[in-house]
């Protein structure tokens, strides 16, 4: 354990903070939570409770290259923490207006465009939010065991890996950790933010990242394995979408996709109202479902699930139908 | 409408919420001291009180109320 309250960052109670233990970051970022938004912090307590020690590794490594990268950036932990924060605050509001009309605020990927992603002030803060979340909310974690279970199952037949959207580089992480390099890699994404922090967190010279729309990209190869993680909510169409993974496929690749149903958030556009809309836009893209799972955000009873309309976080494994 | 009205008012909202009559709320009433006041129940309280008083709270004052008496004086502020 090594916090150096020695180092400050010329501002008082801002540490620089080096090597620090998960407890204890876990612990920090769990305190300025409760601190800053004491709501909030009720639902990340309770998160972190229901999880085992195989969490505690998985994000003692992430947590520890997170801050690194933090830190050459000239940035604090508590940055990031302030960035998770703003955006719980944008999601509670956005959270209102669908409760009230049952629609998202946005409609159009223009919108968001202009709304978000080419949004410098927005995006300086979105990304680092969207990476602790990572790790704050348990059914990112839940997902992330279900896709390191699907890759190892799946893992001799990976030659060609792509990902659309890796953001967060957590994905294509857990990938490597299993196939090593014996596998092309590959992170397309339309963000250069977000390709910037995958390149910091990954730091694997045998990732290609690939600045591009994905209805843009036309690689001369194909892939057996295709990783999108929370980007059909993002698009107007999302049957297009897949149309578009299914020609970058094999005839035998894979397709792992995960999207949440009722989450209200500043970029998401397409509103999936439960998992059967998903598996409706599945099967139109001309995909069959090989195995799937679904976690609900709230340990609620069934009247209150739907009441509150809460969301479900939905992941599959889709191959191409014959 | 003074304080102690929109108090009475955003108390009976609130009970109905966290489906609970017993929870008297004063001024100094924080998250901490009621256990079913979390992020989730008070998306749904704030709309009720949207809805009850006919305002609309911003992004940043949604999670900005440290007590049941910042609230009163906001929607007091609001209403006029």
């Amino acid at each position: 354990m090594v916090l150096e309250f020695n180092k400050f960052l010329g501002e008082k109670n801002i540490y620089k903070i080096k090597e620090l233990n998960m407890q204890q970051s876990l612990q920090y970022i769990v305190d300025k939570i409760s601190a800053k938004d004491p709501l909030h912090s009720k639902k990340v307590k309770k998160n972190l409770k229901k999880l085992d020690q195989e969490y505690t590794d998985r994000a003692n490594i992430f947590l520890g290259r997170y801050i690194e990268m933090l830190e050459q950036d000239g940035k604090t932990l508590d940055f990031a923490i302030d960035s998770y924060l703003k955006m719980i605050a944008d999601v509670n509001h956005e959270s209102l207006h669908f409760l009230e009309t049952g629609e998202y605020t946005s409609k159009s990927f223009d919108e968001v465009n202009s709304r978000v992603y080419n949004n410098p002030e927005v995006m300086a803060y979105y990304m680092h939010a969207l990476l602790l979340s990572q790790f704050l909310w348990k059914q990112h974690y839940d997902i992330l065991i279900y896709f390191n279970k699907v890759v190892k199952d799946n893992s001799d037949q990976i030659l060609n890996y792509m990902e659309v959207g890796g953001g967060h580089g957590l994905y294509i992480s857990e990938a490597i950790n299993i196939k090593g390099n014996n596998a092309n890699y590959d992170v397309v994404d339309i963000s250069s933010t977000s390709l910037d922090i995958a390149k910091k967190l990954i730091k694997n010279d045998s990732v290609n990242f690939i600045l591009s729309d994905i209805y843009d990209y036309r690689p001369e190869k194909k892939y057996d394995f295709i990783t999108m993680g929370e980007v059909m909510e993002h698009v107007e169409d999302p049957v297009s979408l897949l149309k578009q993974l299914k020609r970058l496929l094999k005839e035998k690749g894979k397709l792992f996709i995960t999207t949440p149903t009722n989450a209200p958030a500043i970029d998401h556009i397409y509103l999936f109202r439960n998992a059967d809309e998903i598996r409706e836009v599945i099967k139109d893209a001309g995909f069959s479902i090989e195995s799937e799972i679904s976690i609900y955000t709230e340990d609620l009873p069934e009247e209150l699930l739907e009441k509150y309309k809460i969301s479900l976080m939905y992941g599959a494994l889709l191959t191409k139908t014959k | 409408m003074d304080k102690a009205e929109i108090l009475a008012e955003i108390n009976m909202i609130f009970n109905q919420v966290m489906d609970n009559d017993s929870i008297q709320l004063r001024f100094e009433t924080t998250a901490a001291d009621v256990e079913e006041w979390d992020s989730l129940t008070n998306i749904q309280f704030l709309l009720d009180v949207e809805k009850h008083f006919k305002l609309r709270f911003s992004s940043s004052e949604i999670g900005s109320f440290r007590s049941i008496g910042e609230l009163c004086e906001n929607i007091k502020m609001k209403i006029g």
